[in-house]
């Protein structure tokens, strides 16, 4: 399943960039190439010989939009400089300019590094202002931003990953000492009767249950730093008792499904500091949903399992199907 | 109710100091070597966090991929008339089809609803309590699971997603009907 999933996310985002891309080009979205009349009036007193000479840009609306055929409503004036050179003239808007589509996106892909659109100024009439302007051609803006979502989003998984191994540590320093002192297991013997027929898998007495309960009462607590190297204990708990170590078991599918519904006693930190005191209205939706939620989860994973495409194959099955594979 | 809230709002401040003191003090009184034990118990932070690295690389680039495709604005399209048909509002489905996949992109939903409703509005109660209600399905997945090197997840993903697909739409009745 996850296969499928992972592999279709990849392809479907070629697809979507590559229709995305073709449907720019075809509608000439950013009129690659061809100058953009505007009106550049230099600043009173400004010296028109100097190198830097700040000027305010004037756009007429109705004129962008047609220009564009975009829906968006610039605003009449924009400051900027425009830069003398051997070379000629350059418009520079100011940096970090609210600008409306699509020049927000030329600026974007054309000067990432200073963000400021911009573009060589020709016919400019210092007396009336009138002059155009010609920014650089912009394609292929979605797989650009594709390539670059994957490599930094591959940044971010090591940063993510790395970033946990404190509270890891921490939590799994504590629960060594848990174990050893035997918290564990009364955590175990009271809870057993309870949980036990989500996990019919785990042996009378394991400390996999034991964690468990620990993992889903620091969810339900909204304690997220804390669930998470819980949930991994637990998980190294249930693998002790897996037969193949590459397939999950039962236990390990409801234990998952569980924690990604699992009811909300208390909101999470991320939550609570963005919506403020607005939260505690929303306690009890939460409560309701997440019970709800609970209850499909329990349901979805038991009948789910019983599946014959997600069974768990026997060790004998998957070594004689890999020798075949291989 | 606001005496059970206030109860459980204390409670969750308490829980997390009680236990990181109750563990190596009764610990301490069961005549465990603590210190020891703890280090030898925190080694294994190192490892699991490196064991989950390619799973998350796996997981988050391909998510990161689709989010910048824009394939979320053709979604969101052909999805309005189905989700029209029962109820759901359109402002909330970019929620509804990021939460299982990023917390961070969803936490930005949620704020970027907050500037442009105000907390008051239904939808950003409908959108904050479809954000507290599940979890990023698919980076639980590849951290639990990477944590024990389970490359087979057989029914959890089916699992997950069923359970947040029930979650993000109860919300919108939950909200409409406590709120609406």
């Amino acid at each position: 399943m996850l296969n499928y999933i992972w592999a279709g996310l990849i392809i479907l985002s070629l697809v979507f960039g590559i229709v995305y891309d073709a449907n720019d080009l075809a509608s000439d979205t950013y009129r690659n190439g061809e100058s953009y009349a505007l009106t550049v009036s230099a600043a009173p007193g400004a010296d028109m010989q100097s190198r830097r000479i700040p000027v305010t840009v004037s756009v007429n609306p109705e004129e962008y939009r047609a220009f564009y055929g975009s829906t968006s409503a610039p605003d009449t004036s924009f400051a900027g400089v425009v830069i003398q050179n051997q070379e000629g003239l350059q418009l520079r808007f100011a940096e970090d300019a609210s600008l409306p589509e699509p020049w927000a996106t030329i600026r974007s892909q054309t000067s990432e590094r200073d963000n400021d659109l911009r573009g060589p100024l020709e016919d400019w009439d210092t007396a009336t202002g009138s002059a155009t302007v010609t920014f650089s051609a912009v394609r292929f803006v979605k797989m650009r931003a594709i390539a670059a979502a994957a490599l930094s989003m591959a940044e971010l998984a090591v940063e993510l990953a790395l970033g946990l191994i404190g509270v890891l540590a921490l939590w799994m320093g504590l629960l060594q000492i848990a174990e050893k002192s035997g918290l564990i297991d009364s955590v175990v013997r009271y809870t057993q009767p309870i949980l036990r027929p989500l996990f019919p898998d785990i042996p009378k007495g394991h400390p996999a249950m034991g964690m468990i309960v620990l993992n889903l009462t620091a969810n339900m607590l909204g304690l997220g730093n804390a669930a998470t190297p819980l949930g991994i204990k637990a998980m190294e708990e249930l693998q002790t008792l897996n037969e193949d170590k590459e397939t999950a078991t039962d236990s390990m599918v409801m234990l998952l499904a569980m924690n990604t519904a699992s009811v909300q006693i208390v909101p999470p930190v991320l939550l609570v500091a963005l919506m403020g005191l607005q939260i505690n209205e929303l306690i009890f939706a939460i409560i309701i949903v997440t019970t709800i939620s609970l209850v499909v989860a329990v349901v979805a994973a038991k009948l789910l399992g019983r599946m014959q495409r997600f069974r768990s194959r026997p060790a004998a099955v998957i070594a004689s199907s890999e020798s075949r594979e291989g | 109710m606001e005496t059970i809230r206030s109860f459980i709002e204390i409670a969750s401040v308490f829980v997390l100091p009680l236990l990181i003191v109750g563990f190596p003090l009764y610990g301490l009184l069961k005549k465990v070597p603590v210190y020891e034990e703890f280090v030898e118990g925190a080694k294994g932070g190192f490892k699991v966090a490196v064991t989950i690295i390619p799973y998350l690389v796996a997981i988050l680039f391909a998510i990161g991929m689709f989010r910048a495709s824009g394939a979320m604005d053709f979604l969101v399209d052909g999805l309005r008339p189905i989700f029209g048909l029962i109820g759901v509002p359109p402002e909330v489905l970019p929620m509804m089809i990021l939460r299982p996949l990023t917390g961070s992109g969803s936490a930005a939903i949620v704020l970027d609803m907050i500037n442009q409703f105000g907390e008051d509005s239904i939808l950003v109660k409908m959108v904050a309590t479809m954000f507290g209600s599940t979890e990023t399905t698919f980076y639980v997945i590849a951290v639990y699971f990477g944590a024990v090197n389970i490359k087979r997840t057989r029914h959890a993903v089916p699992a997950g997603l069923i359970a947040d697909a029930v979650a993000l739409i109860s919300a919108v009745y939950v909200v409409r009907w406590m709120f609406g």
